[in-house]
């Protein structure tokens, strides 16, 4: 754990009058599976979108292995290694699901650029994490008539290919069925344990109680509380944020 | 044996464009003909960036009105030889659409359209008013390159002209589609946000696609201006040009290597065949709006996908000839039911 993995300190993101986002300031457990979670609307898919570039920050730094990587370009987050995905799950409709895992190589110069897409070696590389996944059957099938479960199988597929230290996944478990649930969730834990880190959005609370070893929970744009699951669950300012009480 | 069919069809369609000059029953029709394929060139150079990456220029007549220009003036003014005239605007345009592309690239959809559109008008307000230098409505006229040739020689020496500016801008194309370039390209057209998390530099690429889109473009207004010898603002930067290469590149199939060359034929062809039918009125306008409406409404996705949609139904279907395993039966059922359950 002294390893420095993804630490945010002070980001804060303002939509007109919201503060999204609010002074946020979490490191992240390097190495571990990182769960994020909080009531709808407590900003953690904003915070996800500032941390990958999608969004620029109004204040606060993102940090990742030592180094600052505020406000980049999200391919450059994506080079930095963390890869992401998207809440509701984006795919390539209109590209086969071969053609989806190959388009996050990373091509190196002008020849890199222009060399064929389908590069038997990459073409095995992504055939790989499609059977890993479970749809390399499915290669050959435009990505637009995958079921929603297979799509987000594809997803994970395409962000695996491009090689990241540290994944985020945004809803991994949102409207998919609970055998797939368990599949992901293992998936997850066999990528953790080949030295991957995870940092998870999450509201299938049982899920993440089970999966993760640390726990950061959101509330009005900014972490209430982190520990444990256990510790996390009993704890007073969680339930108030959850319940109200 | 279907890479032998589909190399025999483009040798067909090779050898049946190419020969045209040759069965043209008189220069008038040769003219035409000189005409379409131009219109072939700004569709395909088009669609490296409609195509690739989902963007819809409407003003590309803007590279296809700097490209005549730059070349009629370099050598009405300048004169310089014309085909490094050609040559030069074709660099010239390339470094202008760096920071054009810079700007008009930050905004995406709609926005887009108008900035493309906002563009082509721009530069006919100034190739207008700048009456010193581009000669304005009154036009500019761009000497000949083969002065001893006779006007129908001229015709057939352009259209083989155009056809290998066609066939490199066809060669570029296809070698970006192939590559992990144009891989990139395309899911900028599917999800530009999701590309750009996937590590696609997407910026970078889009404003190499727009500069080789515009340079191709330009290359074709430079040909037709050395063809022509005649340029006015009002029809080198028209939206109506601009409007042709889309409806062209779409009728076709945007996703396909010949999609625009093939609109480019059958647009092109009613278009010049509308102009004689109806003359000086402006029906064959509408006659190529209801074009476009058709295609829009039936073809959504270009006459390509249609037409092979409709020769799959004819073919013997897959599971009928390979032999399956009980196994592979059973998983392909299962992924089967999964796509229909989507649909």
């Amino acid at each position: 754990m002294s390893e420095q993995g993804l630490t945010t300190v002070e980001l804060t993101k303002t939509f007109g009058g919201v503060c999204a986002v609010d002074h946020a300031s979490v490191a992240f457990h390097h190495g571990r599976i990182n769960a994020v979670i909080g009531p709808n609307g407590s900003g953690k898919t904003t915070f996800f979108n500032c941390v990958t570039g999608m969004i620029r920050p109004d204040s606060g730094t993102v940090a990742y292995r030592g180094r600052d990587v505020t406000g980049r370009a999200p391919h450059r987050i994506a080079a930095a290694g963390i890869g992401r995905s998207f809440q509701l799950c984006r795919i390539f409709p209109r590209m086969t699901v071969r053609e989806n895992v190959l388009a996050a190589v990373r091509p190196r110069g002008l020849a890199g650029l222009l060399r064929s897409a389908h590069d038997p070696a990459q073409v095995e590389r992504a055939r790989g994490w499609l059977r890993r996944v479970g749809i390399d059957h499915l290669e050959d099938v435009e990505a637009r008539d995958l079921s929603y479960g297979q799509q987000k199988l594809l997803e994970l597929a395409g962000v695996l290919m491009a090689d990241p230290e540290t994944i985020m996944l945004d809803e991994p478990a949102g409207g998919v069925n609970p055998a797939l649930i368990d599949r992901i969730a293992a998936l997850v834990r066999e990528l953790n344990g080949e030295g991957r880190t995870f940092i998870v959005v999450e509201h299938n609370m049982e899920l993440v109680m089970s999966l993760s070893d640390h726990v950061v929970v959101f509330d009005r744009g900014r972490p209430i509380a982190e520990g444990p699951p256990d510790s996390v669950r009993s704890d007073p300012a969680v339930l108030e944020a959850y319940l109200g009480v | 044996m279907r890479n032998v069919s589909k190399f025999a069809a483009l040798l067909t369609g090779a050898v049946a464009l190419l020969s045209f000059p040759l069965w043209s029953p008189n220069p008038y029709i040769t003219s035409a003909g000189v005409v379409v394929l131009s219109y072939a060139v700004l569709s395909t150079s088009w669609n490296f960036v409609g195509g690739f990456t989902g963007y819809m220029s409407l003003g590309h007549a803007a590279w296809f009105g700097l490209g005549a220009y730059g070349t009629g003036l370099l050598i009405a003014r300048a004169g310089v030889p014309s085909f490094l005239a050609l040559g030069l605007a074709g660099v010239i345009v390339a470094l202008l659409a760096v920071p054009i592309g810079i700007a008009a690239l930050r905004v995406r959809g709609a926005s887009f359209v108008i900035v493309s559109i906002a563009l082509v008008l721009v530069l006919l307000l100034v190739f207008q008013s700048w009456r010193s230098f581009t000669g304005g409505s009154d036009g500019l006229v761009v000497p000949r390159p083969f002065p001893d040739l006779l006007r129908p020689e001229h015709h057939v020496v352009f259209f083989y002209l155009f056809a290998v500016l066609l066939a490199v801008a066809l060669l570029a194309w296809w070698t970006i589609d192939r590559s992990r370039f144009g891989l990139g390209l395309k899911a900028i057209r599917e999800d530009e946000d999701k590309a750009q998390s996937l590590g696609v530099p997407t910026f970078a690429y889009k404003l190499v696609a727009f500069v080789v889109s515009a340079t191709f473009t330009a290359l074709g207004g430079g040909l037709y201006a050395l063809w022509f010898g005649d340029l006015d603002p009002i029809f080198q930067f028209s939206i109506l040009i601009g409007s042709y290469m889309v409806l062209m590149a779409l009728l076709g199939g945007v996703r396909h290597l010949f999609g625009p060359l093939l609109g480019a034929l059958l647009v092109g062809i009613a278009i010049e065949y509308f102009k004689m039918s109806y003359g000086d009125t402006q029906f064959h306008l509408v006659a190529t709006g209801l074009l476009l409406a058709v295609v829009v409404l039936f073809m959504p996705d270009g006459v390509i996908p249609a037409v092979a949609g409709l020769l799959q139904r004819f073919r013997p279907q897959q599971s009928s000839i390979r032999e399956v395993t009980a196994a592979d039966l059973l998983e392909q059922n299962r992924s089967e039911t999964k796509v229909e359950a989507r649909r």
